[in-house]
């Protein structure tokens, strides 16, 4: 599974790096990093709690 | 057979006095009839459950804004190509102008200006001891940041409230209070429309929308409407989360206590008040195809309304919806729509709400209020006065 960011549509709100920090990461600019695209399995709850907090709906997981 | 696909009706009135006081028990029926079901009196549908409203807010493909997001034709027809009624590519252009102020990395620079000024706001109300929750700490904090943000020139300002408001009744069903409303709005535009861009604050938010239209960004006619999405949204919207916070706190000194106690916890009970009072009650979509919700076939062409107050307490989604729990900590909940049209200024509404309650938790151990006096808008909830008293915290006595 992959985790996508649109980043057209990120604003930088960051709820998604605090329900995933193995995955996402905002940096010291305020802007979003993706640590790891790839989801290992063990963080797969991580990455949907991420999706879900999105306000905007930025991000979505690929198989 | 044909029972499966067809979608309930009920022949409710959304918008008498009581239900407006309280539309909850109304919403609780929307939501237990179906997922979608069918309102007689407006032509129109209602969504009232979480997982409804929150699939339909991210398929703007099949469920658009372009045709207005209010209850009649007048409304729709006087917000085409404001940001809240359009759909991409128009959106998308406007929304960056906004978020390149709005976004939370925009506003960072902000927080400390802002805090300050809640800081000062509250000091003295508290000393005071006694206040209105609803104009003297909810209407004026917002007001004063919102329209030094947007840069306004300070004549016609004090007009600017009265208009928000109406901005939102304006878009309910045809009536009287619609009719009431309307004019406010085109009062609204027409002022708007007033300003000369350089007597906008070099710098502010308002100025930089006429630079991206000088820039070739965005249309030269979407300034106005733009101007309008923000003196619209930035206000009424956050003076309600903020005097709804006061009377649930209020109402829970417990709740207060643990807030108090740890301020880690203000962000999730900022969540909490928008959940469980949320200042916009719906806005409107249009299936621009057949869609299926849920099982139940809506046709192309209805117009939809999106109960965000109903999911926010929809009891297949939450736990004991009605209680208010600072602790919940419901980031998921749809008070700011939810997708591309989610709000674009919940950072900085976040930011308001968030430096107001850390000012009150360092000052106020109790809050008293007497009864709160309801102000009636067709869209949005919130009061028009609550008389508070409040007991100080010991230190700053
Ligand atoms: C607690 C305070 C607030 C609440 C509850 C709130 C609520 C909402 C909601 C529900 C929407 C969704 C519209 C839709 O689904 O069609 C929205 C959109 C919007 N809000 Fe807010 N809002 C708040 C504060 C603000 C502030 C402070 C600003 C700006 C200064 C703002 C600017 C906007 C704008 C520009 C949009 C349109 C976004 C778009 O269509 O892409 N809001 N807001
Ligand atoms: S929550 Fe959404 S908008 Fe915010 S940083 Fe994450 S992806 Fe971007």
């Amino acid at each position: 599974m992959r985790i996508i960011v649109d980043e057209a549509r990120c604003e930088g709100y960051g709820f998604c790096a605090e329900a995933a920090p193995h995955l996402l990461e905002l940096d010291d600019e305020g802007d979003l990093k993706v640590l790891s695209e790839e989801v290992a399995s063990g963080d797969a709850a991580q990455a949907e709690a991420a999706v879900r907090v999105c306000p905007v709906a930025a991000l979505r997981l690929e198989p | 057979m044909t029972s499966i696909s067809e979608i309930p009706s009920l022949d409710l009135d959304l918008f008498t006095d009581d239900v407006l006081t309280d539309p909850f028990p109304i919403y609780e029926r929307i939501r237990n009839a179906g997922p979608v079901v069918y309102l007689p009196r407006y032509r129109s549908y209602a969504m009232g459950r979480y997982a409804d409203v929150r699939a339909g807010l991210a398929d703007w493909e099949s469920f658009s804004s372009a045709r207005g997001i209010g209850l009649n034709d007048l409304a729709n027809e006087a917000t085409q190509g404001m940001i809240i009624a359009t759909d991409p590519p128009e959106h998308d252009q406007l929304r960056d102008v906004l978020a390149s102020r709005l976004s939370p990395k925009a506003i960072r620079e902000l927080k400390a200006d802002i805090e300050r000024r809640a800081d000062e706001l509250v000091a003295p109300l508290v000393r005071q001891g006694a206040f209105d929750a609803v104009n003297d700490l909810a209407r004026a904090f917002p007001i004063s940041i919102v329209l030094d943000l947007i840069g306004l020139p300070q004549n016609g300002r004090d007009k600017v409230l009265g208009w928000a408001d109406a901005a939102f009744s304006a878009s309910g069903p045809p009536g009287p209070r619609t009719d009431a409303a309307f004019p406010l709005l085109e009062d609204q535009l027409a002022y708007l429309s007033s300003i000369e861009p350089d007597q906008l604050t070099p710098g502010s938010m308002g100025r930089a929308i006429y630079d991206a239209a000088a820039a070739g960004q965005i249309r030269q006619e979407s300034c106005v409407p733009l101007m309008s999405a923000y003196v619209t949204a930035g206000l009424d919207t956050t003076i309600n989360a903020i005097s709804n916070a006061v009377w649930y706190f209020a109402h829970n000194p417990e709740q207060w206590d643990l807030v108090r106690q740890d301020p880690t916890l203000i962000p999730s009970a900022l969540n909490e008040v928008l959940r469980i009072e949320s200042p916009v009650q719906f806005f409107c979509r249009v299936a621009t195809r057949e869609v299926d919700v849920d099982g139940l076939r809506l046709a192309a062409g209805s117009r939809v309304m999106m109960l965000y107050a109903s999911a926010n307490r929809d009891e297949r989604k939450w736990e004991d919806p009605t209680r208010f729990d600072v602790r919940r900590n419901p980031v998921d909940h749809l008070a700011f729509g939810y997708g591309m049209h989610g709000c674009a200024g919940q950072g900085l509404a976040r930011l308001e709400g968030h430096s107001i309650l850390a000012a009150l938790a360092r000052r106020v151990e109790r809050f008293e209020v007497g009864a709160p006096v309801r102000r009636i808008n067709q869209l949005i909830r919130g009061l028009d006065a609550l008389p508070t008293t409040v007991r100080p915290v010991a230190e700053t006595a």
